[in-house]
């Protein structure tokens, strides 16, 4: 039973009608009283998210009808800029960049971690705890110092190609060829980030009561069986999780990108975010609105990329072991 | 205590709106010394020790104006002048390349000079400079040096040893390829270029000029020019070399940076003239074993332009509240003394080129800049052949950048990477009403 259903479900009043009024009062007070506490106790975090987020989400989608000059009026031109986004082959190249790269990652990122994390929960607990440490490393290194390291080992004479060489192949253009440099980018990627998702796995994993696999192997299950049938429905809720979160993160990629190949070659890594960057950085009133007006459609598009998840992964209300 | 916390607290929040609030916008203490705030964008470190020097020299020399100088590194300069400006807070001073100088007039971004600066500061400008700062008339900025953008650096010591001559270098692209590929020599390449999208984007204005005699797009900006068949040679000489593995396929560093030629890794290498100040500098014992042409001609013509003639000025804000202050400082550190731009050329290895006669006057007595061998070629064979660095949006030149990169990688054909590269930029045309924009 969650916390939430312990609140709701209140025993049922015994007392005798005469009583029933006046308890009921004091009953409804308390609960007054317990909903103003709730709503002061919300009530900062709803004020900052006003002020940080809904205000300037608000002001962004008004300015974004105007060209923008810090220098002359500004002009309204209403939705044409939404329609200069739509109509932009870069942004939607970008998109689908962005989209590649989760593809690229998420998943692969998912599968390494729910394997780490199914040996780790194998492990003696000193063994875990020095693994859980190890694994969690890459997420503490700083993207930027990730992005110098991997830029020296895709060098034409970097440990990469050095490794190639062994097997008599290469060197490869790692990071300026168009059909290669993403799937680069992806390798340090899903290094940096699967450290903590194979700690969020690893909780989920041992939330499974242990029985239930007791029983399945008693039932003569096997390795994939109970795998399919147990570990995976049950992790679905943490899965989700993972998904939802790793795709949006994904898709907004900026550092790897921005640092090891500037978005190239032939924008092959121009990630959505990196793309408004860039448009941003050219100095024309044009440039500012575009770049104002893209973000707000990314955000739109993370929006129903993340609707889309939900949808398909059909997510259900939390199962209590 | 608590109180004493909240005083802290006041106090905190007092220095830091004061010095906010001299972030920009010309500000006047109590004593009437008026603050003028001046962004200087990252340069070569001697270009900042250069600027520092004088800055301090200009404060010492008076009281009423301080001149407070930043140094705002190149990659965040945009974003960091778009949020000063979006603020009110931009600077009084800043540097502008001669390439932003007339969109920037056409936004108002800039105080015209003309009222602000003696005429004298404008007749002593060269008159092939006079134009790259110049809008309807009126001056809206004030030029500091030319700088071409190309010119063709070779180790003559590995020339010699290829069996070529190095006092006859090539003179037509093919010849550039046949030196490549005989300079290509184990783990050494022969030579270096940019194969960057955005880094071609600027960087092969000069050989646009000298395939088509043009940029891709029309005169009065209403069409573009792309898929004109002079630009396919110039794409597939960009390809020939980057796929006859005659560059390295994985440049280090960008166009603008030398390291490579100077540390060894390339026999020629295609660079702005500023790579002699940068060899000078870092590299000297590279500078004995190397020689500067003009770039090669698609055809040897050699008075065609190979090389856009960029380069720096100073702008004062529109928005400025010292304008005369700001524009005082520009006179005395740009059109004032001619000893003092001297100085900067005599720093800078003579890797950058004047645009006043009388610092010209000034450096002819100066036996270094006379018998610079680099700043003679360059200063007789490629300067006078440059061209003004294009004023139409940064989008249309990273486009026609991004189909020389497509070629060179592969990702599409030539004829189908101009094809592209002119659709993006007729759209770039379209939406930002560009037809007829053209500064005359």
């Amino acid at each position: 039973m969650t916390a939430l259903d312990s609140r709701v479900a209140v025993p049922a009043d015994p007392a005798p009608d005469g009583v029933a009024p006046q308890r009921r009062g004091r009953r409804a007070a308390r609960r007054g009283r317990d909903n103003r506490t709730a709503y002061l106790m919300i009530a900062p975090m709803v004020v900052l998210l006003g002020i940080f987020v809904m205000w300037p989400l608000v002001y962004s989608v008004y300015l974004s009808t105007f060209k923008i000059s810090f220098y002359e009026e500004p002009e309204f031109v209403g939705l044409d800029f939404y329609q200069y986004v739509l109509d932009s082959p870069r942004f939607w190249e970008s998109i689908w960049v962005g989209l590649y790269y989760a593809v690229l990652t998420v998943p692969t990122g998912i599968v390494i971690a729910l394997l780490l994390a199914s040996f780790i929960k194998t492990l003696s607990r000193r063994a875990a705890a020095f693994m859980k440490t190890t694994v969690y490393l890459p997420a503490v290194v700083s993207t930027v110092v990730a992005s110098v390291l991997f830029v020296f080992m895709y060098q034409d004479e970097g440990v990469v190609n050095w490794m190639l060489g062994l097997l008599n192949r290469g060197p490869v253009n790692w990071l300026n060829d168009p059909g290669y440099a993403l799937p680069a980018i992806a390798v340090p990627g899903i290094w940096l980030s699967f450290g903590i998702t194979t700690l969020i796995l690893l909780a989920g994993l041992l939330d499974i009561p242990e029985n239930y696999y007791e029983s399945a192997q008693l039932d003569g299950a096997g390795f994939f069986a109970r795998l399919f049938r147990i570990t995976i429905p049950l992790l679905k809720n943490v899965l989700l999780y993972l998904l939802v979160t790793g795709f949006t993160l994904a898709i907004q990629l900026f550092e790897l990108p921005l640092i090891m190949t500037n978005g190239g070659p032939v924008d092959a890594t121009t990630t959505p975010n990196l793309y408004i960057f860039n448009s941003f950085r050219d100095l024309t009133p044009y440039a500012t609105s575009f770049s104002l007006t893209a973000s707000l459609m990314l955000f739109v598009v993370l929006g129903a990329i993340s609707l889309v998840i939900f949808r398909l992964v059909n997510s259900d209300k939390a199962i209590d072991g | 205590m608590r109180r004493r916390g909240i005083v802290l607290l006041a106090i905190a929040a007092v220095t830091a709106s004061t010095a906010l609030s001299a972030c920009g916008g010309g500000s006047e203490d109590p004593a009437g010394k008026t603050t003028v705030t001046f962004w200087q964008q990252k340069f070569e470190d001697y270009q900042q020790a250069w600027f520092k020097k004088h800055v301090d020299a200009y404060n010492a020399s008076q009281d009423k104006v301080k001149v407070d100088l930043q140094v705002v590194p190149a990659d965040t300069w945009a974003q960091k002048l778009k949020a000063a400006q979006a603020a009110g807070k931009a600077p009084d001073i800043a540097t502008t390349s001669y390439g932003n100088v007339a969109p920037g007039a056409a936004q108002s971004q800039f105080a015209p000079l003309d009222d602000l600066l003696p005429a004298e500061a404008f007749t002593d400008i060269k008159d092939n400079v006079k134009g790259f700062v110049t809008v309807g008339g009126k001056h809206y900025a004030y030029p500091m040096l030319v700088e071409p953008s190309t010119v063709l650096y070779y180790r003559t010591d590995l020339v010699t040893a290829a069996g070529l001559d190095p006092t006859n270098p090539p003179k037509t692209w093919d010849e550039l390829l046949q030196w490549a590929t005989k300079l290509t020599q184990g783990k050494v390449k022969g030579m270096t270029i940019a194969s960057a999208g955005p880094d071609l984007g600027w960087s092969s204005w000069g050989l646009q000029y000298n395939a088509c005699g043009r940029l891709p797009i029309n005169d009065d900006w209403s069409k573009s020019t792309a898929t004109e068949p002079c630009f396919e040679k110039l794409l597939d000489f960009y390809k020939t070399l980057y796929q006859s593995g005659l560059i390295p396929k994985t440049p280090k560093v960008g166009y603008a940076d030398g390291a490579p030629y100077g540390q060894g890794e390339v026999a020629m290498m295609a660079g702005g003239s500023w790579v002699i100040g940068q060899l000078k500098n870092d590299f000297k014992a590279m500078v004995p074993k190397t020689a500067v042409a003009a770039f090669p001609s698609i055809d040897g013509d050699p008075a065609k332009t190979t090389a856009t003639l960029g380069g720096w000025t100073l702008t004062v804000d529109a928005k400025s509240k010292g304008k005369q202050q700001a524009a005082d400082f520009v006179k005395y550190l740009l059109a004032g003394d001619p000893a003092i731009m001297a100085d900067f050329f005599k720093t800078s290895g003579f890797s950058k080129y004047t645009v006043r006669t009388s610092v010209d006057q000034a450096l002819a007595g100066n036996p270094d800049a006379t018998s610079d061998p680099f700043m003679k070629v360059i200063s007789e064979k490629v300067v006078p052949y440059g061209k003004q660095e294009p004023a139409y949006p940064w989008d249309i030149s990273l486009a026609f950048g991004t189909a020389i990169e497509s070629a060179m990688k592969g990702k599409a054909d030539v004829p189908t990477s101009l094809k592209t590269a002119a659709a993006a930029i007729d759209d770039v045309i379209k939406k930002q009403s560009l037809a007829g924009t053209a500064p005359k």
